[in-house]
């Protein structure tokens, strides 16, 4: 048979139409019967339609959330980890210096490294026998951690900054420390003042955009350290100009001759 | 029925079955014409029908007016139930009397016994059913919607979901094998 006549046959030939009634209304029936049962499902599912973009970016912020509360903090974990690895940054830690901060972009972590107090440069040739730290003039570092490679990149140390105090300042100081029951209870009456000095102020990393800075901490700006001396001894106090009080009393360590 | 009208109907349908019903009773000719056409049983086109109406009830509110239109949609089910049915050939006949809700107590085996004696007396079309039936299923489907359902290539693409390209090269191929099977012209 030619195609055309194939097609002409398919085209014209006497289709069945056959009607079926009874089993139309039976049907129709039965689907109406289960309407109501099918239209309860649908409003089940349709709940769950409406909602599910909901509960997807719900799972989608706790991920996220997840991942910047746990990852930032395993992330923090590991560059300090790879620091402490370094010899210099172990040593500094092992004579008393802690991580400050560490702030971490892209695939770098910087570390702040300072000592936990502050160490005063102290006459070492009058108190020779102060802890160890203080002859190496530490103010602190920052390193540049490779988190893909899990290596120091760089360590710079970083200048104290020097505030000096004002002359009205030094007088107030004294006037503090004089009244200060705490020195009068510690320090002899005879003891002079060796030194006045405003502590260097410790420092913070501060973000800005994909770069980091080290920014010093403005709060230690009125603060200061009276120098005590008495024979061979030394002591230091520690006063709050902003309180007028005296936050701390403490024992230097004597002079070796 | 106008595209706007149905499309109102289709919402309302889903909440209305009233609207359902009135849907139902426009296309339940169409539908149970189209299955008879394509496995020519008068008894198996009315379970194949029965399941494709249930599946519209079932998957109604899932419907959207996207691409597709109803009328479309309708046609794909009962495309699916067929194949299931061709390759299967065992179909789980729909038993109304599974279904708990009381049906008409009319007993249909008369109107089964003529219309299938209606159906026998389309030979020519019953010996050609036969060869087409004879074709894999992508080829029946395209011949049958384009020869019997007389539908336009563009809605026959819709329907079965395919471009209208291939729905072409399906019709050309099927034809092909058709004439293959088709005893040749006496001279």
């Amino acid at each position: 048979m030619e195609r055309e006549d194939l097609i002409k046959k398919l085209e014209e030939i006497s289709l069945p139409e056959i009607e079926t009634p009874s089993h139309k209304r039976k049907l129709k029936e039965a689907l109406l019967n289960k309407y109501f049962r099918e239209k309860r499902s649908w409003e089940i599912f349709d709940i769950f339609r409406k909602f599910a973009p909901i509960g997807v970016i719900t799972i989608i912020l706790i991920i996220l959330i997840s991942a910047n509360l746990i990852f930032p903090k395993y992330s923090l974990v590991k560059a300090k980890e790879i620091a402490l690895k370094d010899p210099q940054i172990k040593e500094w830690v092992e004579k008393g210096a802690i991580i400050k901060d560490i702030e971490i972009i892209k695939n770098q972590a910087y570390v702040l490294i300072q000592p936990a107090e502050r160490i005063e440069e102290v006459p070492t040739k009058e108190i020779p026998t102060i802890v160890e730290i203080r002859k190496e003039e530490f103010n602190g570092a920052l390193a540049e951690v490779n988190m893909k490679e899990k290596e120091i990149a760089k360590i710079e140390k970083l200048t104290p900054i020097v505030i000096t105090l004002t002359e009205k300042e030094e007088e107030k100081i004294k006037e503090i420390a004089e009244k200060s029951p705490e020195i009068q209870e510690v320090i002899p009456k005879e003891a002079e003042i060796l030194q006045i000095k405003s502590p260097s102020p410790q420092f913070k990393l501060i973000r800005k955009g994909n770069s980091v800075q080290v920014l010093p901490e403005t709060e230690d700006k009125k603060k200061a350290s009276v120098i005590y001396k008495f024979n061979k001894k030394q002591w230091e106090g520690k006063v709050n100009l902003s309180e007028e009080k005296v936050e701390e009393v403490k024992f230097l360590g004597e002079i070796e001759e | 029925m106008n595209l706007e009208k149905e499309k109102e109907l289709v919402e309302k349908a889903k909440k209305d079955p009233e609207a359902f019903g009135k849907l139902y009773d426009e296309y339940y000719s169409k539908i149970f014409g189209y299955i008879l056409k394509r496995v020519a049983n008068f008894e198996i086109a009315q379970d194949i029908t029965s399941e494709t109406f249930f599946k519209v009830l079932k998957n109604l509110w899932k419907f959207r007016w996207q691409n597709i239109s109803f009328s479309s949609w309708l046609y794909r089910i009962a495309s699916n139930e067929i194949a299931n049915f061709f390759r299967k050939k065992k179909y789980k006949m729909i038993s109304f009397e599974k279904i708990s809700e009381p049906i008409s107590s009319n007993n249909p085996l008369i109107e089964i016994v003529e219309a299938q004696e209606k159906l026998e007396r389309h030979k020519n079309f019953l010996i050609l059913q036969e060869k087409i039936s004879n074709l894999p299923i992508k080829y029946q489907e395209v011949i049958s919607l384009r020869f019997f359902e007389k539908k336009p290539i563009k809605e026959i693409s819709e329907i079965l979901g395919k471009r209208e390209g291939t729905i072409k090269s399906l019709l050309h191929r099927g034809l092909e094998k058709l004439r293959d099977q088709m005893p040749p012209n006496k001279h």
